[in-house]
């Protein structure tokens, strides 16, 4: 629905149509902490709108604020100053009503779960019967490429199939977000482009009902995953600037070799280096 | 590839069971030898055979005396253990008293407290097994406690968040995540403590206890110069030791396949 008198910014496809489409708003966001050397200001003033089905990645360099406003969104720390709204709901209610699927940068697997018990984690928690959790577990390893290791242990895994497992995880019940905190950091560079392609693939691409807010420090990463990147830039943590990213999707390994591509990398890098 | 760069399974058994049991051998024999080629006299020192001697004459005897300090080591460990195990928990629940509590049992590793056998004894009769019960159970408490307490603080801050996210109250947390990552340390704790609990046992009825026990015999022999018939209830309380030790090996293996699995 769009409200009247309002113009839905032309940024990107993907962009917002309309506030009551918004899946995150955050409005005047500050974020102190108190540190032995006083009072820090981890974010100041920030304001971000993200539509649904939108991908939307943080980008800047450390100390900017990136992983504390994905946090604040996800409720795993609280705003000192402004307010987040997650589909109408304060931040807590939204992750009591289970919203949120979250992939941090170590895939933090249970090592006394086979990998299957680890997928079926969120569902157990949720109060799913057995059988159910084992069939929706076993779909979802399916569609991220490893129902035979379905029995295997975290630790017989590589590095990027344990990362792999925790994507499935945080996907299995459907969550309507997606917050990832660095999730390729770790990874080698083949194994992340591989899985940057496979993200976007179990995302599900432009009609894609799942909002994904993604950090990162990687510039290419960004640009070829993302609807809009954020720019961020430290002391205070600040929005520098939001950069549409109008690649055309499913994007694929073409996309890296899109002029576009190019120049959008050049784009997001320039405006970092202002910050 | 080379072929002696992947031994046979027959060769990686030869290696973790024979060459043990060589040493053994090599001990023994070597104390045979010395014992019969220094002319040891049999009240300092008796030779192996002479011990295995005694042991043979009188098997059923030794093990009934042991199985009655056994008992006693078992309840005290039970009783530590577990007390351990739950103070624990609830200083996982109330940090302030992990603060309080965790640095004295950490200094305890460095007391003696089979040292308190002889007050235990004025407290609850020398003779009674309760003062032998509570001086194991005393011995095992502290580690217990400080070991499983680390087990269930050891997950790390994302690991904790995760279960947040899925809006997990604190129990589900506990039962799911603090649990199961404390079974390490838990069953470091029980292997110490199985350790502990049968020296405990024996060294507190060095101060008095049941007639018919390892620590009594031991010690009243001994006072007579039969140093056979005290190392014969050595090896059986050493024999016991080992066994219960064992026990606990074969559980963590049960109980944790993930992680035994992971350390071969």
């Amino acid at each position: 629905m769009i409200t009247p008198g309002y113009e839905a910014p032309t940024l990107a496809p993907s962009a917002p149509a309309a506030a009551t489409d918004s899946a995150v708003i955050v409005e005047q966001v500050s974020k102190m902490y108190q540190s032995n050397a006083g009072p820090v200001t981890a974010l100041h003033e920030v304001s971000l709108t993200i539509g649904r089905g939108e991908f939307i990645a943080l980008i800047g360099p450390s100390g900017c604020g990136k992983s504390t406003l994905m946090r604040l969104i996800g409720d795993l720390d609280q705003v000192t100053k402004g307010s987040i709204t997650v589909k109408g709901k304060t931040p807590r209610q939204a992750r009591i009503d289970r919203e949120y699927g979250i992939v941090f940068q170590s895939p933090v697997l249970y090592d006394w779960r086979t990998v299957r018990k680890n997928v079926e984690l969120p569902l157990e928690v949720m109060g799913h019967p057995a059988n159910e959790r084992r069939d929706r577990a076993r779909a979802m390893l399916q569609t991220v490429g490893l129902r035979d290791f379905e029995n295997a242990f975290p630790w017989q895994l590589s590095g990027g199939m344990q990362q792999r497992v925790a994507i499935a995880r945080a996907l299995v019940f459907e969550p309507s977000i997606l917050m990832m905190d660095e999730p390729f950091g770790a990874l080698d560079e083949m194994t992340r482009e591989r899985l940057q392609a496979e993200l976007l693939k179990v995302w599900g691409g432009s009609e894609s009902d799942t909002t994904v807010v993604f950090v990162t420090h990687s510039i290419s990463e960004a640009v070829f995953l993302s609807d809009r990147v954020v720019v961020m830039s430290p002391r205070p943590g600040r929005i520098e600037t939001v950069i549409p990213i109008d690649l055309p999707r499913p994007r694929n390994k073409k996309t890296r070799e899109m002029p576009g591509f190019f120049h959008l990398i050049t784009q997001v890098r320039d405006s970092l280096r202002e910050s | 590839m080379l072929r002696q760069i992947q031994p046979g399974v027959g060769r990686m058994l030869a290696l973790t069971y024979a060459l043990p049991m060589v040493t053994f051998i090599l001990v023994i024999a070597l104390w045979e030898a010395m014992v019969v080629g220094f002319g040891i006299p049999l009240y300092l020192l008796p030779a192996p055979s002479a011990i295995w001697e005694v042991f043979a004459s009188q098997p059923a005897f030794l093990f009934r005396i042991g199985m009655t300090t056994f008992s006693q080591a078992l309840s005290g460990f039970v009783i530590g253990c577990t007390l351990g195990i739950l103070v624990a928990a609830i200083c996982v629940r109330w940090r302030v008293l992990a603060r309080g509590l965790v640095p004295f049992s950490v200094a305890s590793n460095a007391v003696p407290i089979v040292a308190l056998s002889p007050l235990f004894g004025i407290w609850l009769g020398s003779t009674s097994p309760a003062s032998k019960i509570a001086v194991v159970a005393v011995m095992t408490f502290f580690p217990t406690l400080v070991n499983v307490f680390r087990g269930l603080t050891s997950p790390t801050p994302d690991a904790i968040q995760l279960l947040r996210s899925y809006a997990a109250p604190e129990h589900v947390i506990f039962f799911k995540l603090r649990l199961p990552a404390s079974l390490p340390y838990l069953f470091n704790a029980l292997k110490i403590s199985a350790t502990l609990s049968m020296i405990g046992a024996v060294v507190a009825e060095f101060f008095g206890g049941l007639r018919n026990s390892l620590g009594v015999y031991i010690k009243s022999e001994a006072g007579i110069l039969h140093t056979r018939e005290a190392w014969s209830a050595i090896v059986v309380a050493s024999i016991i030791g080992i066994t219960f030790y064992t026990i606990i090996v074969i559980a963590e293996r049960f109980v944790m396949p993930w992680y035994t699995a992971r350390q071969r």
